[in-house]
């Protein structure tokens, strides 16, 4: 919302509102603006454009000798421009291209050394005295394009009315020393008064607890003139009392259509709003002051678009297929629940968002139809998104205007044409009102509010008394009944949005100030706060990772199909995002893994030759059922992927390294790998996997807890992987749960241990952990008596791949716990352990 | 009816390997012979041509990962056969591992959270109308609905409406009140701060992104007034920067707070001088905040005649790239090593 100071301070004076709210100096007042009312987006210095712009008269005007399009003109400024070149009389000479100069006519001069307003902040252009085909021109004269006021450059600005040659043309246009202040809008969302300069100014004092009165003419009920002049009749009929629950309309005959006066040239140009034609102006104007839309329609249009003798406006949903024009050109199909605003022929406008091209007022325009409606704001806000369609009306009416401001609003309307456009009023006004009977009859919005003034004082931390309260209430216009401690506060009839104690508390504690309220932090008991357990799994995890040298990567929660379709995963089984401006963002992700996938390659690009990268996220999917709510469950995983460059040439498989870091998490003696299970395949998380060279991971004799493997071909293609590459997903929350286990803590030994290898040849396909723990129960069966064993894998050889045996090499720690082993007590323990190996394994000790 | 024999050979290229197969004369003809068939017939023979098509390119594809399938591997042992033991796998050093800085970060701000007594809940990452907006106090099309550039789902919730990617982490402000109201019908305060990843639906330049983190708070006690709210964030601020600060608010518009609030805190890089970080103006803008609309306490069942509260919301992602000058937003989810590892 942009307002302009010097347009404030002349509404207040105007009307006799309030005193000078911008006394205080600008500073201050921006400042309490921004603290007790809204952002300020920005602060344009609009009045430095235009220092030094003279009003002058045009005293001869003559044909340029040397050129057809030229004139030479002579100049009065009242002689107040110092340094510049003067005939006889004390005149200037310009020389000027514009079609309409002529003698007589008061213009605005850029004297030599003053800038273009139009190009200041862009290119600046300065004036300066010099010869145009041989005459000489002292600055210009200047169009409204030029002085940034408007589009139109086809001739000077015609200043009108009688001036005084030298006159500030700033002083005269309003613009002196003037400030734009634009506002955020969106603290406004429940303020529909705030989208008009008339709200604005009634905060302005009140924030500063200063009284306001609006002017006379805003009142509920206004009475509006006689016809004066041959009725035009106009009939409306409103199918959707719901959707339009007020609209009012009059007639006028014989409106005279032109270029605006120039103040509201200046007004227009300052807000960087359209100028149409004087008609179309006035209402936008009125809007921007009480932020309530108008609308005109060409009166005869209409009624040539009508049945009846008269006019007739029927406001309806659309017809089937029903299209229509719309003022900025373009031809919808409005949607079934629209608000149409029709002639009982035909539509003409959609209500609220934007009128139809077919009724508009133009420069041929005599008689019109002034309307001033009130919608539902929810339907016009669908509506306009729907189409696309966001117009000043529409940024109003979705802010759900008082519809008992409406007459108000068209009696002044229908005043201004009456007096500047020479309209004459030709019919009563039509009052549709579909408004709840008692809001009509108390004028606002809402019933009073009752509150007591400690309500309000301990919600704020104040002591204020029911009177301060008061005063700061009455100035803004509410109605204000104290009874002791307790407040009756009546909104004025123009406020939609004091309904509730709370919003009593809002409007006192923002025009009180709240840079005013004593801080004071909560007092609380020393009852220790609870850590969130999820949370701190997930700090653990995170803290391990890192430590063990890997490199947490957040990425995004939405993948495109085809990254789930390259590592073999169903986007059926995936929530589909309907909505998003990315076509990369389509589906809501399965697992993590593909996403840790996709940034291995880049990464390898860059020069990193080897690397763990890992993330802690929620995975989603259809299969994953509802929770306890009822909404899609998440999962909380952990995901990790090693990767190291071709160039490096790792030997072994990527599959042990993924492994080491797992057991960075979870010590390997936990820990169970199994061949992935029919069931497991149908789980969207073992997709990515090459099931050959994958396990599925659970605690031993326990708890489930994911996937750890390579990944198959067409995802190490798909995604560029290099050969060593392998990762693991696991349950986050299980993690948790086997890391809060208790300590792995040995008591240290007190006698010497006995180290001894042993290396036993089985079968080539006996998996590694059979063959342990084989060893390790005959180990622990045969250990001498008070002794501690320990078991650890030194080395597995095997020939070639085609071999039919392999070499598995242990040591055995031995350790007494009251004495000091022998070699040949420990020796028999092997020989016992070799023995069992060759029987029951047909293993070979070598 | 595609030819039998010539269909089975195709196949048997394929299987084979032959990549040719998708270009060859054979498969072409068969296109060409749409052309001459009577027009009912077209449209299942063009159907019949791409099934066959799609079937070639799976054996291709299935040949392919045949192609470059490893041997199996014995996944119960700790290392490969053969290893030497100076190239078994070990980690990778402590130097290179790193934390990510948001999340190293939000650990920092909930360290101080738990200090001042508030407890911690992750938010959700799919959510429906009901928690985001409707127990909000946000009506059907509210024009503050506007504010929040929601992803949505094809997927439906019981009541017909799609789910909801939260757009802020206030989606959990309705489950808090909920789960902790026993605890102040028990005379205990509901203190909560609430992490979690949001979204919005919008285009990503160095300054926005579509996914970022957030820190809800809620404070819900007995004769909680303004003062405290505004007490409480420069209480954590102060903690936070380490330095005495001033902060100052502006009044904005919420539809689950009321009044509203703009939170801001003198610049603590420039103490106030102005820099580029505040963009010289002395002041960072931070967070949201206000005292919790009674319609949204009455929703979880909390009397408002006894209860008040106050709730706050900022962006984390913000906060680290003030701190260390991260220029661009998109790094956070960019997985870049050359990025992360300085965070090490």
């Amino acid at each position: 919302m942009k307002v302009s100071l010097n347009t404030i301070r002349n509404l207040n004076k105007h009307y006799g509102c309030a005193e000078d709210v911008s006394a205080i100096g600008v500073d201050k007042l921006i400042k309490k603006i921004e603290t007790q009312l809204a952002a300020i987006e920005e602060v344009i210095d609009i009045g430095s454009k235009y220092q030094g712009i003279v009003v002058v008269k045009v005293m001869a005007c003559d044909k340029h000798p040397d050129a057809d399009k030229l004139h030479v003109c002579t100049i009065d400024d009242g002689g107040v421009v110092k340094d510049v070149e003067r005939d006889d009389n004390g005149y200037v000479q310009v020389v000027c291209g514009a079609p309409n100069v002529r003698e007589g006519l008061f213009v605005a001069w850029l004297p030599p050394g003053t800038t273009v307003p139009a190009t200041v902040g862009k290119e600046p252009f300065v004036l300066t005295d010099r010869e145009i085909r041989g005459q000489k021109s002292n600055g210009m004269l200047a169009s409204a394009k030029e002085l940034g006021l408007g589009d139109d450059h086809d001739g000077i600005l015609e200043i009108g009315g009688d001036q005084k040659p030298g006159s500030d043309f700033a002083e005269i246009t309003g613009l002196k020393d003037d400030l734009v202040l634009d506002m955020e809008n969106k603290m406004f969302t429940h303020r529909p008064d705030c989208f008009g300069f008339l709200g604005i100014s009634r905060e302005l004092a009140g924030i500063q607890n200063m009284p306001f009165k609006s002017p006379g003419w805003y009142v509920p009920n206004p009475d509006f003139p006689d016809i004066e002049a041959e009725e035009l009749k106009l009939e409306v009929k409103n199918e959707l009392p719901d959707l339009a629950p007020r609209f009012s309309a009059i007639t006028m005959r014989g409106v005279r259509v032109g270029p605006s006066p120039l103040w509201l040239q200046v007004e227009f140009a300052e807000l960087g709003q359209k100028l149409v034609n004087n008609i179309v102006d006035y209402t936008n104007f009125y809007m921007i002051e009480t932020g309530q839309p108008l609308h005109a329609y060409d009166y005869d249009k209409v009624k040539a678009l009508s049945e009846g003798e008269g006019a007739t406006i029927v406001i309806r949903n659309p017809k089937p297929g029903e299209k229509i024009k719309l003022l900025n050109g373009k031809e919808v199909e409005p949607r079934a629940e629209a608000i149409m605003i029709a002639t009982d022929k035909r539509a003409i406008g959609i209500g609220g968002v934007m009128g139809g091209a077919d009724t508009e007022v133009d420069e041929n325009t005599q008689n019109i139809i002034l309307e001033c409606a009130n919608f539902d704001m929810y339907s016009i806000r669908r509506t306009s998104m729907e189409h696309g369609l966001f117009t000043d009306a529409v940024s109003r009416f979705t802010k759900g205007q008082s519809p008992l401001q409406n007459l108000a609003i068209l009696r002044k309307i229908v005043n201004e044409i009456h007096e500047y456009a020479d309209g004459k009023v030709a019919s009563q006004v039509v009052d549709n009102n579909h408004v709840n009977q008692a809001v009509t009859a108390r004028a606002s919005v809402h019933p009073p509010v009752e509150v007591n003034a400690s309500f309000i004082n301990s919600r704020l931390g104040l002591k204020l008394s029911a009177d301060e309260m008061g005063k700061l209430l009455t100035n803004v216009e509410c109605q204000v009944g104290i009874n002791g401690d307790e407040l009756i506060v009546t909104a004025p009839f123009w406020r939609t949005d004091i309904e509730l104690r709370e919003d009593v508390v809002e409007e006192i504690g923002r025009l009180y100030g709240y840079d005013k309220l004593p801080l004071k932090l909560p007092r609380r008991d020393l009852q220790p706060a609870t850590k969130d357990p999820q949370l701190t799994v997930k700090s653990e995890v995170r803290s391990r990772l890192a430590k063990a040298g890997a490199n947490e990567i957040l990425s995004y929660s939405f993948v495109p199909g085809s990254l789930l379709e390259s590592v073999g995963q169903d986007r059926g089984k995936a929530y589909e995002i309907s909505n998003a401006l990315s076509p990369d963002l389509q589906y809501y992700r399965l697992s993590l893994m593909p996403s840790l996938l996709e940034k291995v390659h880049p990464n390898i690009k860059a020069g990193f030759k080897e690397f763990a990268l890992f993330e802690i996220g929620k995975t989603h999917g259809t299969d994953n059922g509802d929770d306890e709510h009822g909404l899609p469950r998440e999962f909380e995983f952990t995901a990790l992927v090693v990767a190291a460059d071709d160039k490096l040439k790792k030997s072994g498989a990527a599959y042990y390294q993924a492994r080491v870091y797992l057991e960075a998490l979870v010590g390997h003696d936990d820990l169970a790998f199994k061949p992935v299970s029919e069931d497991m395949q149908a789980y969207q998380v073992t997709k990515p996997y090459d099931l050959n060279r994958s396990a599925a991971v659970s605690l031993k004799g326990g708890e489930f807890l994911g996937i750890i493997g390579e990944f198959r071909p067409s995802a190490r293609r798909a995604l560029k992987l290099p050969k060593h590459s392998a990762g693991f997903e696991v349950d986050t929350l299980a993690l948790g749960r086997i890391m809060s286990n208790g300590s792995d803590y040995v008591p240290l030994m007190r006698f010497p241990s006995v180290k001894q290898d042993m290396t036993i040849q089985v079968p080539a396909k006996m998996p590694y952990d059979e063959l342990q723990a084989f060893v390790d129960k005959a180990y622990t069966a045969n250990a001498p008596q008070d002794s501690l064993v320990n078991l650890e894998l030194v080395d597995i050889y095997q020939k070639d791949d085609t071999a039919s045996s392999k070499n598995v090499t242990f040591r055995l720690t031995t350790t007494g716990t009251n004495r000091t082993l022998t070699d040949s007590e420990v020796n028999k323990v092997l020989d016992a352990i070799a023995l069992a190996a060759k029987s029951e394994l047909g293993g070979e000790r070598i | 009816m595609i030819d039998q024999k010539l269909a089975d050979d195709l196949k048997q290229r394929a299987k084979q390997g032959d990549a040719s197969v998708l270009r060859s004369t054979e498969l072409k003809s068969l296109f060409d012979e749409i052309k001459a068939m009577p027009a009912e017939q077209r449209s299942a023979f063009g159907q019949e041509i791409n099934k066959l098509r799609e079937e070639l390119s799976e054996l291709l594809k299935a040949n392919q990962d045949a192609a470059e399938a490893l041997p199996p591997i014995d996944i119960t042992a700790p290392f490969d056969v053969n290893t030497l033991p100076d190239k078994r796998p070990i980690l990778l050093p402590t130097e290179t591992g790193s934390q990510h800085p948001l999340m190293t970060e939000l650990d920092t701000v909930l360290d101080i959270f738990y200090r001042m007594g508030f407890t911690a809940v992750e938010s959700r990452e799919i959510d429906d109308d009901f928690h985001m907006f409707g127990s909000l106090n946000f009506p059907e099309d509210h024009p503050a609905r506007d504010d929040y550039d929601t992803f949505m789902t094809t997927q439906t919730d019981k009541k017909g409406k799609p789910f909801i990617a939260p757009a802020h982490t206030s989606t959990m402000q309705h489950r808090v009140l909920t789960k902790y109201k026993d605890d102040l019908e028990a005379g205990k305060s509901i203190a909560a701060v609430i992490p979690g990843r949001v979204f919005r639906n919008e285009d990503l330049d160095p300054r926005h992104e579509h996914t970022f983190y957030q820190l809800e708070g809620i404070y819900v006690d007995k004769g909680v007034n303004v003062g405290h709210l505004i007490a409480t964030l420069k209480a954590f601020l102060q903690e936070y920067y380490g330095k005495q600060l001033e902060v100052k608010t502006q009044p904005f518009y919420f539809p689950f707070t009321e009044p509203s609030f703009e939170f801001a805190l003198s610049c603590p890089f420039c103490d106030k001088k102005g820099c580029s970080i505040c963009s010289q103006t002395g002041w960072i803008e931070l967070l949201g905040c206000g005292m919790i609309h009674p319609n949204v306490l009455h929703e979880a069942g909390i009397d408002t005649n006894v209860y008040t509260g106050f709730a706050w919301g900022g962006g984390i992602d913000r906060l680290v790239m003030m701190k260390h000058g991260v220029e661009d937003v998109r790094y956070f989810e960019s997985g870049r090593l050359d990025f992360l590892r300085q965070f090490a």
